[in-house]
């Protein structure tokens, strides 16, 4: 059953067409990487994905729903409901603590729960450093926190912007792990990134350049 | 320097009521010589300015029963709220300057002494709390 | 965490900006609070004035300063005392166009050391007066007795106590409401406690004689009220060019527009004053804002993507402003009560005007005010940077060095 499904869909600014009749489809539960080049038109896929812009032509079906044809309002709702964000900058609320910044994620969705926050952060092993600020947090252990506050509402998908960008060996190695786990529960990963290390973790890979899919590559050692 | 903050505002206060109460906060200016009661008020408030400002000081430099130098400056500003006017009698006039200025900069004073104490005591008191 | 810990939280971990909001808007409402309530002191006491004064026309011995003194007394409450024959009260009111004369005596007590300042007594005949004796009446409900006295809000003696004036013993038998004038520094007796004080005096070696006549009794101003029908302005004329009296009067009228140009003066000066304050706010209230709003652009587009709709964004920044607001507000209107009412003495006779305190509930109201428009401003100058923080690009902010 595919939970995403991205019909020729081309954005265009001004001149220039960032994405040129692109079609995808994800199924329930797989892991997907996007690669390119900058420039390659896998940020504004990114984008359209996560609810924050909208193509100019075709159709995005994201669990049955065209979020093309949506209300900003309705993206808001959507984004918050079925999409777990991951960005390469972290991306913390910087006067909350790492518990916080996860609950606020909970406020948002429906009712904040520490113990369910806390333990969010014990997946990414980090309910010691719960209580400690962004600023007392390294780079990996910043973004661990978002991994932790991307899934704690139980999305259906979870988005990553080159989510290990920042980050050195060891973490990158820590994130990729909590997406195996995360892909082993069935939660669908759509993983973008420029790293072929990365890419090679997910089950199959899609490949964009100057706004068109040029290559699409299953992963034969792919390992659940 | 976080602990420092409150101390140092109760030993400038204190610093201001024993001046203040000698000098631009005076209660009389004294035409004749003559001293009236409250003259000996505003002698009162030099003494317990510098006795506040002693807690200031204690408060600053020594480490240790600070909690207890709170309380005590707290009360003490609660006594300076009572000479001029309620344990020592001032001028019948309200117009008067031991009544016009003295009486409620005194108060004043007093009053914020008492606050700074007790914020001081709180904040003792909840890090008392933390790491017993 | 609620829906509340948000902004608190984002408000205590700032510590150092929220400080400085709270006291900005701490000066706001300090300036319109402590403002309003000057003013409405000024207004109240013209008004308790007016009524205290209640006679049309005053008249007083004609020597060079007593005008002034006289409206010194009143105002002020300085002492003074000046005297003329009390024959000339029925020859005042058997004046044409005068429908009531009641006569005052004056008599400054002698300062005794430091802490007894001269007391102003004024002697009133109890029969004739109808200024006085209505503003007793609230206090007490019998005639003041021999040597008994009423005293001013603004003497510290109360009932039950002795006053000494010229080693007379003189019991406080009521005390008066505050009228915010110089009437209330003074002691109120009858006419002939009156005699009774001169008398005194003038063993301790006081005169009080008219120096010209040789008259046998003495009194100091004579309250009149005209006729019905009769122009205030005729009588006065016509009182003072009386060729063998010698008196200048006082018209009650002018000196309330007097008082009321000063008050206006006051109440211009510090309307100037809470203007500036406000635009001075307002303009740096905007500027940090908008500092604030490029500092949080990332914060809040973080909150949007997860999950934070525009709405409770701007809710966000609203609640924000608002407890900055309330906490500075209240800061302010508590710093602005306690100087205004511990130096009322002191701001009443740096204004010179009369100055009266309005009830708890007219300064209550103020206070609310205050307030409210403290949150008004705030809210104003949040709102632009509610509006442009809610509209952000979600995408490219968070994207931004990809």
């Amino acid at each position: 059953m595919s939970l995403l499904e991205i019909k020729n869909v081309s954005k265009i600014y001004g001149e220039l067409k960032a994405l040129d009749n692109v079609s995808i489809h994800v199924d329930q539960g797989e892991w997907v990487a996007i690669m390119g080049p900058s420039g390659s038109g896998k940020s504004t896929m990114m984008n359209i994905i996560g609810c924050m812009d909208k193509p100019t032509m075709g159709e995005v079906l994201l669990d049955g729903v065209d979020i093309a044809k949506e209300s900003s309002k309705r993206l808001t709702d959507i984004r918050r409901d079925k999409i777990g964000l991951i960005f390469q900058q972290f991306h913390m609320v910087n006067y909350l603590t790492a518990v916080e910044n996860v609950m606020v994620s909970q406020y948002y969705h429906s009712m904040p729960d520490e113990e369910e926050a806390l333990e969010a952060l014990g997946r990414v092993g980090l309910r010691e450093r719960a209580r400690h600020l962004p600023s007392q947090l390294s780079g990996g252990e910043q973004q661990r926190v978002c991994v932790a506050r991307a899934l704690i509402n139980h999305p259906e998908l979870i988005l990553a912007d080159e989510p290990t960008g920042n980050l050195d060996e060891a973490n990158e190695n820590i994130v990729l792990d909590l997406f195996r786990q995360l892909h082993r529960e069935g939660t669908t990963l759509i993983v973008v990134t420029h790293d072929p290390e990365v890419a090679d973790a997910a089950q199959r890979t899609i490949v964009l350049e100057h706004g068109k899919l040029v290559k699409e590559v299953i992963n034969e050692h792919f390992e659940a | 320097m976080k602990k420092r903050v409150l101390p140092l505002v109760i030993l400038c206060l204190s610093v201001l009521i024993a001046v203040g109460s000698q000098t631009f906060l005076s209660p009389c200016v004294h035409e004749d010589g003559s001293f009236g009661a409250c003259h000996w008020a505003g002698q009162a408030m030099l003494g317990l300015g510098c006795l506040t400002a002693v807690m200031g000081l204690l408060l600053l430099f020594r480490p240790g029963s600070r909690s207890g130098l709170f309380i005590a400056a707290a009360a003490a500003g609660v006594l300076g709220t009572l000479i001029p006017g309620t344990l020592i009698a001032l001028c019948s006039m309200s117009a008067m300057r031991c009544r016009a200025i003295m009486q409620p900069a005194m108060t004043l004073l007093c009053c914020l002494v008492i606050l700074a104490a007790a914020a001081g005591l709180i904040l003792e008191e909840r890090k008392g709390g933390r790491k017993p | 965490m609620s829906a509340a810990g948000l902004p608190f939280k984002n408000l205590t971990r700032k510590p150092g900006r929220t400080w400085a909001l709270v006291l900005l808007t701490a000066f706001l409402s300090l300036s319109l609070f402590a403002g309003s309530v000057v003013v409405m002191s000024l207004q109240s006491g013209l008004r308790s004035l007016e009524a205290r004064l209640g006679a049309d026309i005053i008249v007083v011995p004609a020597a060079a300063k007593t005008k002034t003194d006289f409206q010194n007394i009143l105002l002020q409450g300085t002492t003074g005392a000046f005297y003329m024959d009390a024959g000339l009260l029925d020859q005042i009111a058997a004046a044409e166009g005068v429908e009531k004369a009641a006569p005052q005596t004056f008599l400054a007590t002698l300062k005794a050391d430091c802490c007894s300042s001269r007391l102003q007594v004024i002697g009133i005949d109890q029969q004739a007066d109808f200024t006085v004796q209505p503003w007793i009446a609230q206090s007490s409900s019998r005639e003041l007795g021999p040597l008994e006295v009423a005293v001013g809000s603004d003497i510290s003696a109360g009932v039950g106590d002795t006053l000494r004036i010229y080693r007379q013993s003189c019991p406080v038998v009521a005390r008066l409401s505050p009228t915010g004038t110089g009437l209330d520094t003074a002691v109120y007796c009858s006419m002939e406690t009156m005699k009774t004080l001169l008398e005194a005096a003038e063993e301790m070696g006081v005169s009080h004689k008219v120096t010209s006549d040789n008259a046998e009794e003495v009194i100091s101003a004579v309250y009149v009220k005209v006729a019905e029908g009769a122009s205030v302005d005729q009588v006065a004329t016509s009182l003072m060019s009386h060729p063998r009296w010698k008196v200048a009067v006082v018209q009650t009228r002018s000196m309330i527009t007097d008082v009321s140009d000063g008050l206006a003066g006051v109440a211009s000066a510090v309307k100037v004053l809470i203007g500036a304050v406000w635009a001075l706010s307002f303009v740096i209230l905007l500027v940090v804002f908008a500092l604030l709003t490029n500092e949080r652009k990332r914060e809040f587009a973080v909150l949007r993507l997860i999950g934070a709709s525009r709405r409770s964004l701007r809710r966000l920044i609203l609640t924000e402003t608002g407890l900055v607001c309330l906490l500075g507000g209240c800061l302010g209107i508590a710093v602005g009560a306690a100087v205004i009412f511990l130096f009322t003495a002191l701001i009443e006779s740096a204004l010179g005007l009369p100055y009266l305190t309005p009830d708890g509930g007219k300064i209550a109201l103020v206070a609310v005010l205050s307030l409210l428009g403290t949150a008004l401003m705030g809210a104003l100058a949040s709102a632009r940077t509610a509006w442009h923080l809610s509209r952000v690009d979600t995408g490219s902010i968070l994207r931004e060095g990809n």
